[in-house]
């Protein structure tokens, strides 16, 4: 089975392409029930009863593996896929939107869940990309064809991606004040990339943990968005809102997945499904449709990065400019100097860049992008050893970004993938960028929904934490 | 008829010895197994004695040792998912850095013909190329992940930087740098199992693979605009399988080695032995024929794990096995 997941995280495959039921040594929890064993039988139909003295029967239930179980584990990650495409893909979307279609019919119209899709800037610029449309034309074809199959809402993340750069730039300038008295508070390292974050946290545990910036990805900030100010500020139950989102990345489906965004009081997540660029690609083929005749709607804008009808980005590339922000948010804020031109000096490769920020008379600040398995590697083993001279770096499972994530449309014809990256990030880059505080959206929404800078409800909703995954030794998984 | 002359015995390991390699200047033999310890094997007046061992560097079984071109290093590649790189100065050998991220036991290690780069390769189905920096440090520049399972040996071109692999999903695959990172160039496939060890010719235009579905197979390059009409793509060459020597090896084959000072072939196999193959004088490269000049049944007691010609003494060869012991031979005719 080809895996769809970042290099690094097939990389933390430890065995063979196995499926859960095959040869998966994960420990289930069985509740053990007082009294004397009794024999088993199996029935010709494969299933268990268990048989006590007296002769009564029960039916013994089968063990399941969950997601949450295939994360938690160290072994193998293959498995998990396939957990995966069973719980997130667009035909459990196809799913909720037929059940509201049979409740509406039923008259039970009030059960119907609202459904909300919140779309990612690379992959409308993957799609923009594929259909040779603009950004602006594919953020409105794309809501065109949501709202047609009955989503009620459609928004973008790069209206989430906000708060999560703000909260990064203030995160990162706290830690550069602690750093004196706490060893851990840096270099720090960026929180977005779900691969990035499966990976330390099975392989590289209490080591890295520690570093990386606790501040959400924009993804699970739209999940709060959503889930928390959106429920709220309209009287519906979390758990009759169901929110897709649409991520340039196989990955993004198993940080959805993090017990960390599971609501226990609505038993609900901030993020039901994740679907992405190629699978909403496979839903316009499913329907028969092509994206260039899709009736283009407006896209709704309560949680939109948009100003006057004109969709915008935020600087500093594809992956969501985090070292840009933060470089001049610091800049700003500990210097008072105010930084208009970056400059990125290429070291190893083109995924490995880093810019210096000096101010005459502070202290030089470094930081650096690293994307890419074999980059992330060096910076996790000058952090171990105690040589990493930056302040801050942007890492990235994927070469090139979130551009080329592994959930991007792929390549067709004579194109190839390094032509297909570059099309696709000049079309991400092709729209006005905009800073994260600028829209009064998001400064009204910030206000109204968390209050204060730094408030107890904005640590809460923008922040999460991270775990350490046990190594498991296991002698039977020796080979030579 | 040619034999191989037994020449000395060493026991040392106290468990199974898995890999010896000769330094550039044939003065001293480095051998490694699952006792976690490195023997240095060299001469002293007629004696072949143990110099040094190296110990503490690994926690788990060492399965091969590579030896830098200057001979001034020694890696070491571990069950324990590291390897080490020793540095020998004045005679004495100190670790001097210890290379983590493969993700559990890595198999081989192989230094370019410059000593610039430095290859791994794992269980965890990767390779891994690092480039030596110029203050001893060791900096990861790829993570390629083109074999679908466990990666059993990596091996330099004898004069380009080129890499190739071998693993346990039946390929050989060939490595070179593209644009901005590394990437597999050709996948050799003809071996119906696990292929254990790779390696070049002097020339570097061929290559010698072993496998445990019992051959021994030559593989020959084309380059583009080639005289036999090979098709070629873009400007990679082809390799194509021209020589498979089969019903010879009764067990699996899990070393060979292509000398570079006199063309021998020499094979270690489970079935305790060693077997010598020449190249037909006039062979046809497109089609060339090997003959088995020599063998020695129970070489060892056990499975043979491992075997390196000498790289100055024509026929001098080092083998080592399951039974821990590192034997020297010498090839003589008649």
């Amino acid at each position: 089975m080809a895996s769809n997941f970042s290099g690094a995280l097939q990389l933390t495959d430890l065995n063979d392409f196995i499926t859960p039921s095959q040869e998966c040594i994960k420990p289930v929890k069985i509740d053990r029930k007082p009294g004397k064993v009794g024999k088993i039988r199996i029935e010709d139909d494969g299933s268990y009863l268990s048989v006590n003295d007296e002769g009564q029967e029960t039916r013994l239930e089968k063990a399941k593996i969950t997601l949450n179980d295939c994360l938690a584990c160290s072994g193998c990650i293959t498995s998990a896929e396939s957990v995966l495409i069973t719980q997130q893909s667009q035909e459990e979307l196809y799913k909720v939107l037929k059940e509201n279609l049979r409740l509406q019919e039923t008259g039970q119209a009030e059960q119907q869940k609202l459904v909300v899709v919140s779309i990612a800037p690379q992959c409308r610029a993957s799609l923009a990309a594929k259909y040779k449309l603009s950004v602006q034309e594919t953020a409105a074809k794309l809501t065109g064809f949501f709202k047609k199959i009955g989503v009620h809402y459609v928004f973008d993340t790069t209206f989430s991606r906000n708060f999560s750069l703000l909260e990064s730039c203030r995160e990162f300038v706290q830690r550069y004040k602690e750093s004196e008295t706490n060893k851990t508070a840096l270099p720090m390292l960026s929180s977005a990339c779900p691969g990035w974050i499966c990976y330390a946290e099975k392989t590289h545990g209490h080591y890295i943990l520690p570093y990386i910036s606790t501040t959400k990805s924009p993804q699970q900030i739209m999940g709060s968005l959503v889930k928390d100010y959106m429920a709220t500020s309209r009287g519906v139950p979390a758990n009759l809102i169901y929110h897709v989102t649409v991520m340039p990345c196989f990955d993004k489906k198993l940080e959805a997945s993090r017990s960390d965004f599971y609501n226990d009081i609505y038993s609900t997540r901030d993020v039901d499904c994740v679907i992405t660029s190629v699978e909403v690609d496979t839903m316009l083929q499913q329907e028969g449709i092509s994206l260039n005749d899709v009736e283009p709607v407006e896209i709704d804008n309560i949680f939109t990065q948009i100003h006057e009808g004109q969709l915008l980005n935020h600087a500093g590339g594809g992956s969501g400019g985090y070292l840009e922000h933060i470089l001049k948010y610091t800049a700003h804020n500990l210097f008072g100097q105010d930084v208009t031109q970056i400059n990125y000096k290429v070291l190893r490769n083109q995924d490995f860049q880093e810019v210096t920020l000096e101010v005459p008379g502070q202290p030089v600040i470094k930081m650096a992008l690293a994307y890419g398995f074999r980059n992330i590697q060096n910076i996790v083993q000058k952090i171990k050893r105690g040589k990493c001279t930056y302040h801050f770096v942007e890492i990235m499972a994927c070469p090139s970004g979130c551009n080329n994530g592994g959930g991007q449309i792929r390549p067709e014809g004579e194109e190839t993938p390094k032509e297909l990256v570059d099309r696709v990030t000049a079309t991400y880059n092709s729209i006005g960028n905009s800073l994260p505080d600028s829209l009064k959206t998001v400064v009204d929404v910030y206000n109204e929904w968390l209050g204060e800078v730094g408030s107890e409800k904005s640590r809460k909703l923008l922040h999460t934490q991270y775990h350490e995954v046990e190594k498991m030794t296991n002698a039977l998984t020796i080979k030579w | 008829m040619a034999q191989l002359k037994e020449v000395c015995s060493f026991d040392g390991h106290s468990d199974r010895a898995w890999c010896v390699a000769w330094n550039p200047s044939g003065t001293l033999l480095a051998s490694s197994g699952g006792d976690k310890v490195i023997r240095i094997w060299g001469k002293e007046g007629d004696n072949w004695v143990c110099k040094s061992i190296l110990s503490e560097g690994h926690q788990r079984t060492i399965r091969a040792v590579g030896w830098s071109p200057c001979g001034s290093y020694l890696a070491s590649a571990s069950f324990d998912a590291t390897v080490c790189i020793w540095s020998r100065k004045e005679g004495e050998f100190e670790c001097i850095a210890t290379l983590e991220g493969h993700e559990n036991e890595v198999k081989a290690v192989s230094w370019s013909c410059t000593g610039s780069l430095l290859a791994t390769c794992s269980r965890d189905k990767s390779v891994w190329i690092w480039e030596v920096t110029e203050d001893e440090d060791f900096e990861c520049a790829s993570v390629i992940s083109s074999h679908t399972q466990d990666v059993k040996h990596v091996t330099w071109h004898p004069n380009k930087e080129v890499l190739a692999s071998c693993s346990y999903d039946n390929t050989v695959k060939l490595f070179k740098e593209e644009i901005d990172d590394w990437s597999c160039y050709s996948t050799l496939e003809s071996h119906d199992s696990t292929v254990w060890k790779v390696c070049f010719d002097k020339s570097g235009s061929r290559l010698a693979s072993c496998s445990d579905d019992k051959t021994l197979k030559i593989w020959q390059e084309y380059l583009p605009g080639n005289t036999e009409g090979v098709v070629t793509t873009g400007n990679n060459p082809t390799w194509k399988c021209v020589s498979t020597l089969a019903g010879i090896h009764d067990r699996t084959v899990y070393d060979v080695d292509w000398s570079h000072v006199t063309g021998y072939i020499a094979t270690a196999c489970g079935d305790d032995c060693i077997r010598v193959f020449k190249e037909e004088d006039c062979s046809d490269k497109n089609q060339p024929s090997f003959n088995m000049i020599c063998s020695v049944t129970k070489a060892h007691e056990q499975d043979v794990n491992s075997v390196c010609w000498h790289p100055k003494i024509p026929g001098l060869l080092a083998s080592c096995s399951d039974d821990g012991s590192v034997k020297l031979w010498q090839y003589l005719e008649n």
